[in-house]
């Protein structure tokens, strides 16, 4: 049962569950608040008996109106087992984590990937462009082989196209 | 048990009443749950048995699944009196516009939270205000 470092990778490994498994994968988020500090120090001492008694002193106890709310974000797999975890308790990456909760509902429901693949194909547009430039030059070089030389610029212009990503609609 | 599912405004407004209850008391949980709702009548049954031509029917059906959304306060076992549950089921076209307004929801309720510390931005930004202070106010004066 890991936890994430980030939410990013959060995101990508739970897109990555969710793709596999997109029928029997669940997200579940847990908002708690910790009861009063006093229960806290119980805890360690119960994990560790015994010798390490100065280890509940050591830990600072946390200011009365500290926050001790955190939201965990769970992506389990009943089917597989796979549980990723991400933990927080910043304010600030509430509306951020929620956007991540809506990009992940959908290959749970089977829709097409966020329509982040635009930029993806502007790019794949550029290479392709870089691919003629290259293939340009090459072939007014050698101008004995021109005659053969433009349809395989051609069919090199139709390979870079072919690789784009399909464009998700719905 | 089950009271139904709620519209998804329904469920926004029991929700947050849900948050206010929670932060009344001192601690406490609040469980959100998504999931694929294929169960009932939306279950395509003729594409769900496995086939040779496709060995995967889940990862490509062939209208998108509904998502159920559930929120309970976490209450079980022994205190199962004052479990409240709520559910709600988002379409595959609605999803962008329920998580628009669950995001809002959830920063609302989510009050428990640590802020942002503004107060070394804001050191900072005085600083560089300083810096630029007059620069900045002399470009104004010229522009009106």
């Amino acid at each position: 049962m890991p936890y994430l470092e980030t939410a990013q990778l959060w995101l990508t490994q739970s897109t990555l569950l969710l793709q596999a498994r997109p029928a029997t994968t669940r997200i579940t988020s847990k908002y708690t608040i910790a009861p009063l500090t006093s229960s806290k120090p119980s805890k360690p001492r119960k994990s560790k008996p015994g010798n390490e008694s100065a280890t509940p002193t050591a830990n600072p106890a946390p200011a009365p109106d500290a926050p001790r709310a955190t939201l965990t974000l769970k992506t389990y797999d009943p089917a597989s087992g796979a549980t990723l975890k991400y933990s927080t308790n910043k304010a600030a990456e509430v509306s951020r984590l929620i956007q991540i909760l809506g990009r992940l509902a959908r290959p749970m429901s089977g829709l097409p990937e966020v329509k982040d693949d635009v930029p993806i194909l502007g790019a794949g547009a550029g290479v392709e462009g870089e691919g003629s430039g290259v293939g340009t030059p090459t072939v007014e070089s050698v101008p004995a082989a021109a005659g053969g030389g433009k349809t395989g610029q051609q069919a090199q212009g139709g390979g870079a196209g072919g690789k784009k990503k399909k464009k998700g609609k719905k | 048990m089950s009271t139904g599912h709620l519209s998804n405004d329904d469920f926004f407004l029991r929700l947050s009443e849900l948050f206010d209850e929670r932060r009344r008391k001192d601690h406490g949980s609040i469980h959100l749950t998504q999931k694929r709702m294929s169960y009932g009548e939306d279950t395509d049954l003729e594409t769900s048995e496995p086939t040779i031509e496709q060995p995967f029917p889940d990862l490509s059906p062939s209208k998108p699944f509904p998502i159920i959304i559930r929120a309970t306060n976490g209450k079980s076992k022994d205190r199962r009196d004052k479990k409240i549950k709520l559910s709600t089921i988002v379409e595959g076209g609605a999803l962008d516009g329920f998580f628009a307004k669950y995001a809002e929801v959830c920063k609302l309720g989510m009050s428990g939270l640590k802020k942002r510390d503004r107060s070394k931005q804001k050191e900072k930004l005085k600083a560089k205000k300083k810096k630029q202070g007059g620069g900045a106010m002399v470009s104004e004066v010229k522009k009106g």
